[in-house]
């Protein structure tokens, strides 16, 4: 027997094959939603992993140090030290801001870290890590940057001398690398105007500037200068312990907040998930609606364009079922098509997007299930016009 | 001859709607058809000629009568077999006013179609249709497109199509009424030759004046019944 929805999408195959490439297209589109969403999922785990923390302390009663803002004192992490499990803890800042890239501005993740500690960008693509304790950077290739350029943040310049990749923001910002003080500075430090003019309201304020007091006034206003927070504390775990065993005491002595890995990837992840997985969500609701009304209006049609044919093979014996499995087979092979296509524009495009995109082979093939189950569903209104063809009209009247 | 009828219909009836609307087509229609026999069936317009290729195809339902197809009862008040689909594949073969070939596929394909319903191998299917589209001299145009052919060419390969499964029963619906005069009595040339060399029975609905002096027998019917009628079996050349 030879297969009849072949044959004919063969012989009409410039309108199938139009049709497959609009639905394709419109599945791409839905790839390429899914794979941001990947994508960005797959940013957090990367900027936590990369973070190389065990633990984080962040400010008492947030969520930082990504998702809400968190402010800690910078000297805690000394006694952090002294905790029994803990091999390394370094204070780090993160600082989403603006800068300048030549032609155009970036946005970016400006990280406050000292060298050797946690929160160092763990592996380079170009250049060198920070070796001088002041304006050297290293930025993630997103950025634009490259080894050598120079940067500037605030009131200094920095000189790109080392490249990460795959380090951005929870927000996707790509990150750039600075010497903590230097990042202690950019974030905390006001401008000069901001300062003399804090200095002018600290020395009319008659209980900081008491007469009797020699010093006072001198003491408080470099404690106001000086900068004394970061936003964090990320901690490393010697090995043989467990992250909770020490995340616990710093919660309880320290007043502080301590997040495993296992709660900052469901702070970050689980945020993540709330707002993108509904807009994917919806997203893939209105593509199945689209594609299916796509595919049963050509199915449909064609269809109606072969009434006569069909009763002629009516008339001399086809079975239903041969009919009907025509048409399913027409409408399946349409959406293969168009996940084919769908598939590699999503591929071939994802490169040119600003995200990240994470194109996941399990993702594919649910999505290729659900177009097949679609375009199946699609079929029907059509199976159900052949099947209602009447053998006796190929005889006419 | 002891060889049994390939058409043999007694006292049947068709009504078309209920009550008030009720339109009765076929009025006890009786009629015979030997194997290799080619009848004409002439009538007026809307005196049932249709309606009874109808019901001798197994495409709409008798209300009463009998009718047996070589031999074979299919209905007696009602269908005595269940698969009428595989009965019109196997025993009857279409032929209409116009060609209605599929358009997707071949010329080969459209003729080897039925022999590969009836669940031959498409070797074998093929083997036959070109057998066929030989005798009917379109064998030239067996890879070519239906669109591509004439509309001659395109009638012949219709009848290939009714012939493919060898059944004992055509049926052909005006089968000459697009065609020119030369054309026409081709037409009638070759169903004469493969009612003679498939031993199938033929019934021509026709309109048509320049065929009707080739039938050597032939059924009026007028208002739903049927007078049978010597015809004058004029040979065609
Ligand atoms: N499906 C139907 N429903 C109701 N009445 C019908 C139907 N088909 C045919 N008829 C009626 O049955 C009668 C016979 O119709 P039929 O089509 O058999 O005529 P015919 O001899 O083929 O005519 P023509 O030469 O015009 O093709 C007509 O009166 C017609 O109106
Ligand atoms: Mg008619």
């Amino acid at each position: 027997m030879i297969n009849l929805a072949v044959r004919d999408v063969l012989h009409s195959w410039s309108k199938f094959v139009l049709t497959g490439v609009g639905l394709g297209l419109l599945i791409g589109v839905t790839f390429s939603m899914a794979g941001i969403y990947r994508g960005m999922v797959d940013d957090g785990k990367a900027l936590l992993r990369n973070s190389g923390a065990d633990i984080w302390v962040v400010q008492k009663d947030t969520l930082g140090p990504y998702a809400e803002p968190s402010s800690v004192r910078d000297d805690v992490y000394r006694g952090i030290l002294g905790l029994p499990g803990v091999m390394a803890a370094a204070n780090v800042t993160y600082l989403t801001m603006q800068v300048n890239q030549g032609v155009k501005d970036v946005r970016v993740m400006v990280v406050g870290f000292e060298p050797g500690q946690p929160g160092e960008p763990p592996y380079l693509v170009a250049g060198r890590q920070i070796t001088r304790g002041h304006y050297e950077a290293v930025a993630d290739v997103r950025t634009g940057f490259a080894v050598g350029d120079t940067v500037r943040i605030r009131r200094h310049e920095y000189a790109v001398v080392g490249l990460t990749r795959r380090m951005v923001s929870s927000g996707g910002d790509p990150m750039l690398f600075i010497p903590l003080r230097d990042a202690q500075e950019a974030q905390f430090l006001k401008d000069n105007d901001a300062i003399v003019s804090e200095r002018e309201r600290t020395a009319a304020n008659p209980s900081l500037n008491r007469p009797g007091v020699p010093g006072l006034l001198e003491a408080v206003q470099a404690s106001q200068t000086a900068s004394r927070s970061v936003n964090a504390v990320l901690v490393r775990l010697q090995p043989g312990w467990e992250a909770e065993q020490v995340a616990e005491p710093i919660r309880r002595w320290k007043h502080l907040q301590a997040y495993t890995l296992a709660q900052m990837e469901e702070i970050l992840i689980a945020k993540l998930i709330a707002t993108s997985s509904k807009q994917i969500g919806m997203f893939l609701v209105i593509l199945a609606v689209v594609s299916a009304a796509i595919v049963s209006f050509i199915i449909y049609t064609m269809t109606l364009g072969k009434i006569r044919e069909l009763a002629v093979l009516k008339l001399i014996g086809t079975r239903n079922s041969t009919i009907a499995g025509m048409i399913l087979q027409q409408s399946l092979g349409l959406g293969l098509i168009g996940f084919l296509i769908g598939r590699t524009a999503a591929t071939l495009w994802a490169p040119f997007f600003p995200k990240y995109l994470l194109l996941l082979p399990e993702d594919a093939l649910s999505g290729l299930v659900l177009i097949m189950v679609i375009c199946a569903l699609a079929s029907l209104l059509a199976i159900r016009a052949a099947l209602k063809v009447d053998p006796a009209t190929a005889i006419g009247g | 001859m002891t060889e049994k009828p390939a058409i043999e219909v007694r006292g049947l009836r068709k009504r078309y709607g209920e009550g008030d609307a009720a339109v009765e087509a076929l009025k006890g229609v009786d009629m015979t058809v030997q194997p290799g026999e080619v009848v004409g069936l002439i009538g007026p317009s809307g005196s049932g000629k249709s309606t009874l290729l109808k019901c001798l195809g197994a495409v709409i339902d008798p209300t009463a009568g009998q009718m047996a197809l070589a031999g074979r009862t299919i209905f007696d008040e009602g269908w005595t077999i269940r698969d009428l689909r595989a009965l019109r594949r196997d025993m009857i073969g279409f032929v209409f006013q116009a060609p209605y070939l599929i358009p997707f596929l071949d010329v080969t394909d459209n003729v080897a179609l039925l022999p590969m319903l009836a669940g031959r191998p498409n070797a074998e299917a093929r083997k036959t249709a070109l057998e066929l589209l030989t005798a009917l001299d379109v064998q030239h145009r067996a890879l070519a497109q239906p669109s591509q052919l004439s509309g001659g060419e395109q009638q012949r390969v219709a009848i290939a199509r009714a012939l493919a499964n060898h059944p004992p029963i055509i049926l052909a619906d005006e089968p000459t009424a697009p065609l020119d005069s030369v054309r026409a009595l081709d037409v009638m040339r070759i169903l004469n030759r493969m009612a003679a060399q498939y031993r199938a029975a033929i019934i021509v609905v026709t309109h048509d004046e320049k065929i009707i002096p080739t039938f050597k027998r032939i059924y009026h019917i007028r208002d739903g019944k049927t007078y049978e009628e010597a015809g004058e079996g004029r040979p065609i050349d």
